[in-house]
């Protein structure tokens, strides 16, 4: 278990304060953040190799204040590897069993080393040194030596960002299943929200050098609690407006009333729990396109005009005029079938209750 | 077209001029120096002191620099400490300063009369006119060139490779032992030989300091002043040819510059 108390650092670049976290035992959390913003910080301080500001931090439920990188247990894997690059392959990884010593390692180590370097597919690498080998060969080996001495935390600064999808796919799916194998709890911090998305088990957005919001991925992502967290996020149409209560409070229902939100020329009706200033979230694969009117529940229905299509994989995206910029998620099947074209007029629907107010 | 064949043979004149002025005198000096007569100053018992007093003191004092200038290197390589610059530029003084100078500073310094000259009598090192006074000199003038370079080996050594090392279990020492000392060995190792090589071509320092015994520079002099060039130049000829063996130690351990 990981758990960070109002942890604070002050550098010349940036300053991180009140972080709090908690990711549980045997739990992948993410902490998600812009380049620059001491994700990488925040985890050395965690293994011990910058002095902390401010707060507390807890590792297997031990305050770890005024302990050594080497007694935390800690494994870390960087963004660039760090690799060493005076030992060969077998040597980096041998380095946290008590090697690298004079020939090659015999017994539980040799074992761990053959182990892991099967599991990561890098054992016709082990007798080589590691200058000239390619990234995604330098990021599992790297993952090897830092998984050798069988830690029980890991700490992954960006482990993904420079390799190719390919790779990054097939190095994610050993890793996960090493954690499923062995009681590793992850810490990994990235600013890929795929990789939060597919893998975390709790995540942490960090705006502004704090927390703007943690918690399961699939909340965070769906209903971020701030237009910041949503912009960073990019969970869909996010606009500015007013919300204006409909009908008068029912004492029965006092916490949620029928409302309009406007922006602009777009009225939509929603299910608002305040009235005044606010942004909502239109997410795209709840906007509902057709040439014609909707005929289903939904209580917004409107007209728009297709700006540009955007295919990626299985999904087309059709960036239409509403009045509002606004993008609508459809499968790229429908958009062939129906033959979206740019400068169309097409209908919108959207239920009332798939609003989100932030 | 023609301007620029002008400027280059211009050009390569005025370095042939230059590569001239540094070859020639030390050619001289090998061919005036008959075989012979480097064989007979070679078995002159006071030459071969002489050289032999040069190469202990300067080991002495590259040993020495080594021990006390790598802690400091390592620290201005890696710890941001108020005073780093004034550190610096203290180190650089040696550079600088006339050699003579340096000599009269260390003699005030560590001279009979001083407190510590006194504390060093107390623990039985005598440091004028004897051999701790040529080391000191020696050290005084080498040790920013272990320092600099040394500084500059760590410097390159990224040291999340260290921090890598002492999550997988290492001390900060042994973080140290294993990757760091390692991968700045070469630097390291340049600068000490660099070091070495000034001890044993330091002079002005060592003569004020420790006039007796001589190490091969104060021998040489002494027997330019004492008994003219022709007594010189056979021990001048060693002293070059054991320069040029370390300038050759020098280029081997040296990283290679780009062609």
């Amino acid at each position: 278990m990981i758990r960070l108390e109002g942890v604070g650092v002050h550098l010349p670049q940036f300053a991180l304060r009140e972080i709090n976290f908690v990711v549980p035992a045997r739990g992948h959390g993410l902490i998600i953040g812009p380049t620059g913003s001491g994700k990488t910080t925040l985890l050395e301080m965690i293994a011990g190799h910058l002095p902390l500001a401010s707060g507390r931090i807890f590792l297997r439920g031990h305050d770890v204040a005024g302990i050594a990188p080497e007694a935390r247990r800690v494994g870390i894997v960087y963004q660039h590897y760090h690799l060493f690059p005076h030992y060969t392959v077998r040597e980096n990884i041998w380095y946290g069993l008590t090697g690298p010593g004079r020939g090659r390692p015999v017994g539980p180590a040799h074992a761990r080393i053959a182990d892991l370097a099967d599991r990561l597919g890098i054992g016709h690498l082990l007798d080589r040194t590691v200058t000239g080998l390619s990234g995604g060969e330098q990021q599992r080996i790297a993952l090897a030596r830092a998984l050798a001495p069988a830690p029980d935390i890991l700490l992954l600064d960006e482990p993904f960002s420079a390799v190719d999808p390919t790779t990054r796919r097939a190095v994610r799916a050993v890793l996960q299943s090493i954690h499923e194998q062995e009681p590793i709890t992850i810490l990994q911090v990235t600013h890929d929200f795929e990789d939060a998305l597919r893998w975390g088990d709790v995540v942490a957005i960090l705006h502004e050098g704090t927390v703007a919001q943690a918690g399961r991925p699939d909340d965070v992502f769906r209903y971020p609690n701030s237009p910041e967290v949503a912009r960073f996020v990019g969970t869909g149409n996010l606009l500015a407006g007013v919300i204006q209560r409909r009908e008068a409070a029912d004492p029965e229902m006092a916490l949620t009333f029928p409302a309009l939100f406007r922006v602009g020329r777009l009225v939509l009706e929603l299910v608002a729990d305040r009235e005044g200033p606010a942004h909502i979230i239109l997410r795209p694969e709840d906007l509902v396109v057709g040439r014609a009117p909707h005929l289903g529940s939904a209580r917004n229905r409107f007209g728009a005009t297709i700006v540009r299509r955007e295919t990626v994989g299985p999904i087309t995206y059709l960036h239409v005029d509403a009045g509002e910029p606004l993008t609508a998620a459809i499968t790229t099947t429908t958009a062939d079938e129906m033959q979206y074209r740019t400068g169309e007029v097409v209908q919108l629907a959207i239920k009332a209750t798939a609003i989100h107010i932030i | 077209m023609q301007r620029i064949g002008w400027l280059r043979i211009g050009m390569a004149m005025v370095s042939a001029l230059l590569v001239l002025f540094i070859a020639g005198p030390v050619l001289r000096l090998l061919v005036y120096a008959a075989p012979t007569e480097l064989q007979a100053a070679l078995a002159d018992p006071e030459l071969r002191a002489a050289i032999a007093l040069t190469l202990f003191t300067a080991t002495a004092a590259t040993l020495i620099g080594l021990t006390l200038g790598l802690p400091l290197a390592y620290a201005l390589a890696r710890t941001p400490f108020r005073g780093r610059h004034v550190v610096t530029a203290l180190l650089d003084l040696p550079i600088v300063l006339p050699h003579p100078v340096a000599g009269l500073a260390l003699l005030l310094f560590l001279g009979r009369q001083t407190a510590v000259g006194r504390v060093l009598a107390f623990w039985g090192i005598e440091v004028v006119n004897h051999i701790p006074g040529i080391i000191a000199a020696m050290l005084f003038v080498s040790v920013p060139l272990i320092v600099h370079a040394a500084r500059d080996a760590f410097r390159a050594v990224d040291p999340q490779l260290e921090r890598v090392a002492r999550s997988l279990g290492d001390n900060g020492w042994q973080a140290f032992r294993r990757i760091t000392l390692p991968l700045a060995g070469r630097g390291v190792l340049t600068g000490a030989v660099m070091a070495w090589a000034r001890s044993v071509s330091e002079f002005g320092a060592i003569v004020i300091l420790t006039y007796n015994p001589k190490v091969a520079s104060v021998y040489l002099y002494d027997r330019f002043t004492l008994s003219g060039l022709p007594a010189a130049i056979p021990a001048a000829a060693i002293l070059l040819l054991v320069s040029l063996a370390v300038l050759g130690v020098v280029r081997f351990v040296r990283p290679r510059e780009p062609a």
